[in-house]
């Protein structure tokens, strides 16, 4: 049985995601923000399939010590199973309205939507590559269009809630580019799923009343979240690896320009500065 | 510029020590929340190339801050600007408070703050100029029923402040009080700015730019920061309107907002 970790796997996309492989025989290891949710997205799974194979942790990611907690939580539940990981989604995001701090003084959506994916997957980089596994990124066709701003990525100077969002979707299509220039040729891919606009609640969680209100009224031209589901199923159920890279509605698509070898470089070189590991020294 | 930041691990003092060090500040950092201060520590050393110094102390104890001083004087520590942050208040009115609850407002936010000012004041880098920077609140200008001790807490510290400035100009010395509407800094607080719809969202101002802003007022040798142009117009208001009025009128909004938020825990302001 192949196992796939996914973050931010209580609701919306991660949630649909979660449900789609446990039916098709994945065991899933989902992650969440509070016991709470993880607790009642578990019975919910176990009620659409009973023989689901679903387990849930809580952690919140926002926090880079929570990162670290909950890698050596997964770390000692894989080895207790089946040693490897065939895929980790990183889909866990934010909204926020305002500029908003980690306990390391890092910007919040930055921390959460790339920074603590960038930290999980490093630290669960030896399960996969024993099964020479996927890393699924939760991208966004809002990643186009803009730039890293490189000297000052927390937009501290003058906060823009939007710009950090998009900047943190490119942040996530640029880490996935650098995962496959690294360690492609060792095995492991990296993909990033455009899931469209969605009928989620990522817009109406610690927002205030302007960005709450702009996302309720658009969310009702979202698609349901079980759509963008089928993506991540694809990319796992393909037994050769997929070739490309950037996916939407199970096809490859078009990305930015922005999305290159030498900008990918410079985001790792920031990253493992901010988190305190060098990819390099993984295997 | 060495500079010394009380409640750093918290949102306003944590955006303060990012712009400190952005600006290459030397900072010492205290605060009661031990995790929280190595994380912010860890976070701006990995940014930013400037020596951060921390120390746990509990500024309402005398013997915790003495030994946080024994620390200072084994180094031979001295300050160019001291940033008062340090500071709460418990939601909820006044009798359905926790006595020591309602206490401990007025001990964190005042006597502590006393405390913390007397003894760096006295640490001061002799010959340059020092900057002392004070967390009043929106809340000072105004009485505010269901934060009646917060509020006037936070007008003790505009008071004190104000007068602090005058008897500290002949030692080369600047105070500023800083009296921001909301800050964005926690869930708790987005969720209260929240339930005050509108208003909430008007009278918040954008961390990132009180926090710079502030910084440059105190160099500048500025008395008092309202940021906001509507919060300086809602000051300017409190004083014509008869304290009576704007108390009657203020618990009317503060008992429809807190409705809906009323069983939060501890919230930093």
């Amino acid at each position: 049985m192949k196992t796939v970790v996914i973050t931010g796997a209580t609701s919306g996309i991660g949630f649909e995601t979660a449900s789609l492989l446990t039916e098709k025989g994945y065991e899933v290891i989902g992650i969440g923000s509070s016991a709470e949710s993880c607790s009642s997205a578990e019975k919910q799974l176990l009620l659409r399939n009973p023989s689901a194979q679903v387990r849930f942790y809580n952690a919140d990611l926002m926090q880079l010590s929570e990162v670290s907690r909950i890698a050596k939580v997964l770390k000692e539940d894989l080895e207790a199973h089946c040693g490897n990981l065939y895929a980790l989604i990183n889909n866990a995001g934010c909204v926020r309205s305002w500029y908003m701090t980690t306990a390391e003084g890092y910007e919040q959506q930055f921390s959460l939507n790339f920074l603590a994916a960038f930290l999980l997957t490093y630290e669960l980089m030896p399960m996969l590559k024993k099964s020479r596994g996927r890393v699924i990124m939760t991208g966004s066709k809002s990643h186009k269009g803009v730039n890293v701003h490189w000297d000052d990525v927390m937009l501290s100077k003058c906060y823009n809630p939007l710009l950090a969002y998009k900047q943190s979707k490119l942040c996530d299509t640029l880490f996935a580019k650098g995962l496959n220039d690294m360690f492609a040729a060792k095995g492991i891919r990296a993909y990033v799923v455009d899931p469209g606009l969605v009928k989620t609640d990522i817009g109406n969680r610690k927002t205030g009343a302007l960005v709450n209100s702009i996302w309720s009224f658009r969310k009702h031209f979202g698609k349901a979240p079980s759509e963008p589901a089928k993506t991540y199923a694809f990319l796992c159920e393909q037994q050769i690896e997929p070739k490309g890279f950037y996916y939407h509605n199970c096809r490859e698509n078009a990305y930015s320009k922005v999305v290159t070898s030498e900008n990918a470089a410079r985001l790792f070189k920031l990253s493992e500065r901010l988190c305190g590991i060098r990819y390099g020294e993984v295997f | 510029m060495n500079v010394f930041i009380t409640g750093a691990s918290g949102g306003l003092g944590r955006a303060l020590a990012v712009e400190c060090a952005k600006r290459g500040y030397n900072l010492f950092l205290t605060d009661v929340d031990e995790d929280g201060l190595s994380s912010i520590k860890r976070g701006l050393e990995r940014r930013f190339n400037v020596t951060t110094a921390t120390c746990v102390s509990d500024l309402t104890s005398p013997q915790s801050v003495d030994e946080m001083l024994a620390v200072l004087d084994k180094h031979r520590l001295r300050l160019d600007m001291l940033l008062n942050i340090a500071g709460l208040d418990f939601e909820g009115s006044f009798i359905k408070r926790e006595r020591e609850e309602v206490v401990k407002i007025a001990t964190v936010n005042n006597a502590a703050t006393l405390r913390i000012t007397h003894a760096i004041l006295s640490r001061r880098k002799h010959g340059s100029r020092f900057f002392i920077v004070f967390v009043s609140s929106l809340a000072s200008m105004f009485p505010i029923p269901l934060k009646a001790a917060y509020a006037a807490s936070k007008r003790f510290i505009l008071d004190f402040s104000t007068s602090l400035n005058q008897e500290l100009k002949p030692l080369n010395a600047s105070v500023l009080t800083l009296c921001p509407g909301g800050l964005a800094t926690t869930p708790d607080v987005v969720k209260s700015i929240e339930a005050q719809g509108l208003w909430g969202g008007l009278t918040t101002n954008p961390l990132e730019l009180v926090a710079s802003r502030t910084l440059d007022k105190a160099l500048k040798g500025s008395c008092i920061y309202i940021p906001g142009l509507l919060n300086r117009v809602l000051s300017i208001i409190g004083k014509a309107i008869p304290r009576q009025w704007v108390a009657a009128l203020l618990y009317k909004r503060w008992s429809n907002a807190q409705k809906q938020w009323l069983n939060l825990p501890e919230t930093i302001l």
